[in-house]
């Protein structure tokens, strides 16, 4: 069947994972399910409640990926199976929906058995969600912490750097909580094993794959090592729900102590490892197994026919002194230390100016100071009217000298504004605005000015990256071999090679070339008998 | 995997400047390298790779250069005794003061260096040792160097190394190396200032890795083809190269794992592997494919890369690199099969391209045995041509592509307008620039406002329609006021990562203290979806919202689909 993370199709299917994408940093992951074991009482089978609605997973499943699901009419209060908690839960559901946090709710056919079928579920008026496959990035984002998480902007550099690639085989210790044992798999994979204990992994197309295969290619593997038995147990669970179970070996061990073989510390097989990414407080401890010949004699863990890359993952200063100092000891070369400074932009119309009053997240403030004076014109002008109906109320109240209480002058003066401004037009600041702006027909969507900025949550360090490589060994008795093979000293007449050539050319240069081979060892043996003459040496740039 | 360096291959060499070469290795010629010496290609095919040299040679007796392996213990001498000193004893109170060298006395001015220019000229001509000889008599007729801090000795050692030393290491040419190539020793305009970092995350962002089937088999794969990306690439092919890596398909070895694996067994048949795949290279491409069934260009179903260009002929020169020629590709290449370029104009109209309009009239076989060789082979040819440009550009219209990466000089969302119809539900899309303000108005035509906007304004203009019974096209109508069709994309992101190169050094670890400035790189992605065309109404309360709880570890939404439940569908 593969992995929905590999080799997703087009539709989701039964019994994989599938996210249900709320936003943009929110997906649930869920595996789709027509039954479930739990007894949750749904008459429409499993469901999966979100704040966004109720989706049975008969509406989620042989859907084309990226679709839009509209939620449904779930009935949750009348369910069977729940027994005397059933009021109590339904609260705390609430509270979990308040809670946005919604998490996958068990669910099954209702009461025994013989209700096999899922009753077809009805559309609600409201509530939708987007029905995703799930990739490294978007596992990172939505699964269950257990330990610090290695974020997508720091595996996607490491990785390259690691030099993952097809068929590479990944050493990754501290599998923590999975994210980049995920990254991992998929850098490195190039097929499934097509001989697994699983029923998952294999079936016909694959079997036929592998028959068909004209030459034995090596498959791109993951050996994930972890110490806390429980994450062992939950990471191994999930890879098998999401069908990489072919593709890593986890295994529970204290990698300080025993190393990085599979299987037996001792005896085991060697992973054959080209990159190496470790997770661990004390990095240098665990280097010492990482050679070309472990003192304690077993197999070494890497690949004796490439060179190893290697990436360490310490968030101090310190841990990264010491693993370098050790990797310098262990003659690792090439070695290098960064971190990744990444952030995410906003990206949103800053609106300020007067004709955004009562526009949300708008400021209502001059945008320009043409702006500003002329509203102050208004001000001025709209004060002076004010006065200078005062000023004739005034001179009525002279003229026509009335006993006045303190109490109807008060009371006059508080109400004069709201006369005066009924009887100027109202200023609002909306009027004030700048002409041109206001009567524009633009869409809302597209005022104000296009801003940036970094985004409000920043992570300004994640960990330190030391990088190292440890080349192939090279033994005198090799380099023997290679003498024997390329001639150190033979150095060929130069070919006037510029631009790519027709087959007759290269044909004629076939030619030529043996050619000047014989005359080149012509030479040479001129050389051998008078040894003191200035050899004809050819400059030749590529 | 890059386990010895190949005849024929492209390499880097790391100079004591800290700058790189790429040159081919052709057996039985000379390597140039500058200053820093001349030996021949033979003394390092088949040798590993991060191996550094040492150039040995006596002036005036030809074919003495030899190669000498630099131990890694020597590399790191320095440091190790550094190192040694200071964990060995922390406590070294012994006379502060006097230990403890300050720059208080120095002169600075050139005159402390008594060896004058003729003289180490002259060493240079004698020297033998790859320039250790002078760089010990630099030291020695130096003659303030007893006032020296140890810091600025170490430094001063560095620079003469840099300047004499005869010395280089071998590293193979994969991505990583060539992006910073072109980044610090070419041109970097050239691949739009891509980073490595931005490269790694354009991969993972765009979802792009090995399809699964091999492209061995075509039967498995044409029932399912998975793999299939659309690229957008003007840095010359960086992009394209980064991708085909990802997938596997980069280099001409890629697949030729069991050679390695016999490697790995034991030693001997390490050497005739090695042989017999040099017999193979020397000659290359006949004999090659011949055993191979012929499969033709651009013929693969799954695992493949198609590259929208917009000029008559794509810009790919930079995977020459990587063994594969754009004028004149070897078919065992596996670019061969699974790289497949498209014009926009073929993408858009293709009836307005000659090749693909224009069927070269078929000729019955009987005809065709009469014609010449040569004209024989230019009808097949031609009809070769026009039947892989139908099959490609049928194929990249019919969409249902499995990423899309860009990587463009021109707007971004005139790109995005063609290429998001052709992707498949949930395919991820991931754009670089440069700079950000292209990229920031990609984010401005996905606003939630301009969504809502959207299918409001659809739903007015389908009403609209149903009542007047005028034929009213909603879509034209549409993209009058909407360029982008703002509900195909989810999770619409622009974001930056920048990395930062320490000197770690006991007692001495600090930022590097200056790196290259220029363009940033940013990174636009988001996932195609596909919305459903009736209306619904979002759930959810927006006042809910400040109820939710806020984990620590996880970021909160930002604005842009912060407002997401308003949203009407």
């Amino acid at each position: 069947m593969g992995s929905p993370f590999l080799t997703p199709g087009t539709h989701s299917q039964l019994n994989q994972l599938a996210l249900l994408h709320l936003r943009r940093d929110q997906a649930i992951p869920t595996v789709l399910q027509l039954h479930d074991d739990d007894n949750a009482g749904y008459k429409e089978g499993k469901v999966t409640t979100t704040r966004f609605g109720s989706f049975p997973h008969t509406t989620l499943t042989g859907q084309q990926w990226g679709s839009q699901i509209i939620a449904s009419k779930v009935d949750t209060g009348s369910r069977r199976g729940r027994g005397p908690q059933k009021k109590n839960r339904q609260l705390k559901r609430k509270a979990d929906e308040l809670d946005s946090s919604a998490a996958t709710t068990p669910a099954a056919e209702a009461g025994s058995g013989s209700q096999s079928s899922p009753q077809a579920a009805v559309a609600a008026a409201s509530g939708f969600l987007h029905l995703v496959y799930p990739t490294p990035e978007l596992w990172t984002m939505s699964l269950p912490h257990r330990t610090q998480v290695v974020y997508t902007p720091d595996y996607s550099y490491i990785l390259h750097r690691l030099r993952a690639r097809p068929g590479s085989s990944i050493i990754e210790a501290g599998a923590g909580s999975g994210s980049f044992t995920h990254a991992a798999v998929r850098a490195v994979f190039n097929g499934y094993p097509t001989t697994t204990t699983t029923t998952l992994t294999t079936d016909e197309g694959a079997d036929a794959t592998a028959a068909t295969l004209p030459k034995k290619r090596r498959l791109g593997q993951v050996s994930s090592f972890e110490f806390h038995e429980q994450r062992v147990g939950k990471v191994r669970q999930e890879l098998r729900e999401h069908g990489l179970e072919g593709l890593v070996h986890v295994t529970h061990r204290d990698v300080y102590q025993d190393g990085f073989l599979v299987g037996d510390p001792q005896t085991g097989t060697s992973p054959k490892a080209n990159a190496v990414f470790l997770d661990l407080p004390a990095p240098w401890l665990a280097l010492k197994h990482l050679v070309r010949h472990p003192a304690s004699g077993a197999e070494s863990p890497l690949d004796p026919t490439s060179p190893v890359y290697l990436c360490t993952f310490s968030p101090c200063l310190e841990q990264v002194q010491r693993t370098v100092s050790v990797l310098r000891q262990l003659s690792w070369l090439d070695i290098s230390m960064v971190e990744v400074n990444n952030h995410r932009i906003d990206v949103k119309r800053e609106k300020v100016g007067l004709e955004y009053e009562k526009v949300r997240g708008a400021v209502v403030f001059p945008k320009s100071v043409d702006e500003a004076v002329s509203k102050m014109r208004h001000v001025e002008e709209h004060s002076r009217k004010y006065r200078e109906l005062q000023q004739q109320q005034q001179d009525e109240e002279d003229s026509t000298p009335l006993p006045a209480s303190l109490d109807a002058v008060l009371g006059k003066e508080e109400q004069k504004p709201v006369v005066s401004e009924s009887e100027t037009p109202a200023p609002t600041t909306a009027a004030l605005a700048d002409p041109s702006s206001q009567t524009s027909s633009v869409p809302l969507y597209a005022q104000g000015r296009l801003v940036h900025r970094t985004e409000d949550n920043l992570k300004t360090h994640t960990s330190y990256l030391v990088f190292a490589v440890l080349p192939r060994e090279w033994t005198e008795e090799d380099e023997q071999k290679c003498r024997e093979k390329w001639p150190p000293h033979r150095v060929d007449q130069p070919m006037q090679t510029e631009k790519p050539k027709g087959r007759k050319q290269l044909k004629r240069e076939q030619l030529q070339r043996e050619e000047a081979e014989e005359q080149q060892q012509q030479q040479q043996q001129q050389k051998h008998e008078d040894a003191g003459e200035e050899s004809g040496k050819i400059r030749e740039e590529a | 995997m890059h386990s010895y360096v190949r005849p024929n291959q492209f390499v880097a060499f790391k100079l004591p400047s800290d700058q790189t070469r790429i040159q081919k290795i052709v057996p039985n010629t000379q390597v140039f390298l500058g200053k820093y010496g001349t030996f021949p290609a033979n003394q390092i095919i088949g040798r590993p790779f991060y191996l550094t040299f040492d150039i040995h040679e006596t002036p005036g007796e030809p074919d003495s250069t030899h190669l000498r392996i630099v131990s890694a213990a020597e590399l790191h001498a320095e440091h190790l005794i550094a190192e040694g000193e200071g964990d060995g004893d922390d406590q070294e109170p012994v006379d502060e003061a006097a230990t403890m060298r300050t720059n208080r006395d120095t002169i600075d001015d050139r005159s402390t260096q008594k060896l004058t220019i003729e003289e180490i000229e002259a060493l240079k001509r004698e020297s033998t040792g790859a320039g250790k000889e002078i760089i010990a008599k630099l030291l020695e007729s130096h003659s303030a160097i007893d006032q020296k801090t140890a810091f600025s000795l170490a430094k001063y050692k560095l620079r003469k190394e840099r300047k004499y030393m005869k010395r280089f290491t071998v590293i193979p040419l994969d991505v990583s190396l060539l992006t910073n190539y072109m980044l610090q020793d070419k041109e970097a305009a050239r691949t739009l200032e891509m980073r490595d970092e931005a490269l790694g995350l354009l991969g993972c962002w765009g979802n792009v890795h090995h399809g699964g089937s091999t492209s061995f088999d075509m039967e498995t794969v044409l029932a399912n083809p998975n793999g299939r990306y659309l690229v957008v690439d003007d840095t010359g092919g960086l992009v394209v190269a980064a991708m085909a890596e990802r997938m596997g398909i980069l280099y001409p070895h890629d697949g030729d794992f069991d050679e390695e694996q016999q490697d790995a067994h034991s030693k001997v048949p390490a050497t005739t592997g090695a042989h017999g795949e040099q017999d193979d290279e020397a000659q290359p491409t006949e004999g090659a494919t011949s055993r191979r069934n012929r499969r033709p260009q651009m013929s693969a179903q799954g695992n493949t890369i198609t590259l929208l260009h917009a000029n008559k002929q794509p810009n790919i020169s930079l995977l020459k690199y990587f063994g594969y020629e754009a004028d004149d590709p070897s078919e065992s290449h596996p670019l061969y099969t699974n790289f497949k370029t498209v014009s926009f104009m073929q993408l858009l109209d293709p009836n307005a391209d000659s090749i693909y309009a224009q069927e070269p009239t078929e000729i019955p076989p009987q005809e065709l045995s009469t014609y010449k060789s040569s004209k024989r082979s230019a009808y097949h040819r031609k009809r070769g041509r026009w039947m892989r440009v139908r099959r490609v550009v049928d194929e990249a219209r019919a969409g249902g592509f499995d990423g899309l990466v860009i990587a463009t000089l021109m707007d971004p969302s005139s790109v995005l307008k063609h290429t998001i119809p052709l992707l498949a539900g949930s395919a991820p899309v991931a754009v670089y620039s440069p700079n950000i303000e292209p990229l920031t108005e990609v984010m401005d035509l996905y606003s939630t406002a301009r969504k809502t906007a959207f299918i409001n304004r659809r739903r007015e203009l389908v009403e609209q329609r149903a009542a007047s019974e005028d034929p009213i096209d909603v879509k034209s109508e549409l993209e009058q006021e909407f360029p982008l069709d703002p509900t195909l994309l989810l999770a619409p992101t622009l974001e930056t990562s920048r990395v930062r190169v320490w000197q770690v050094l006991p007692g001495r670890s600090h930022p590097m203290m200056s790196s290259r400035g220029g363009a940033d790189g940013f990174i636009f992605h988001g996932m195609k979806v596909i919305p459903t065309q009736e209306h619904i109404e979002a759930a959810g309360n927006p006042s809910r919202k400040k109820r939710k709880v806020v984990r620590a570890d996880e970021t909160p939404a930002s604005s842009v689909d912060g407002v997401d439940v308003e949203m009407t569908a």
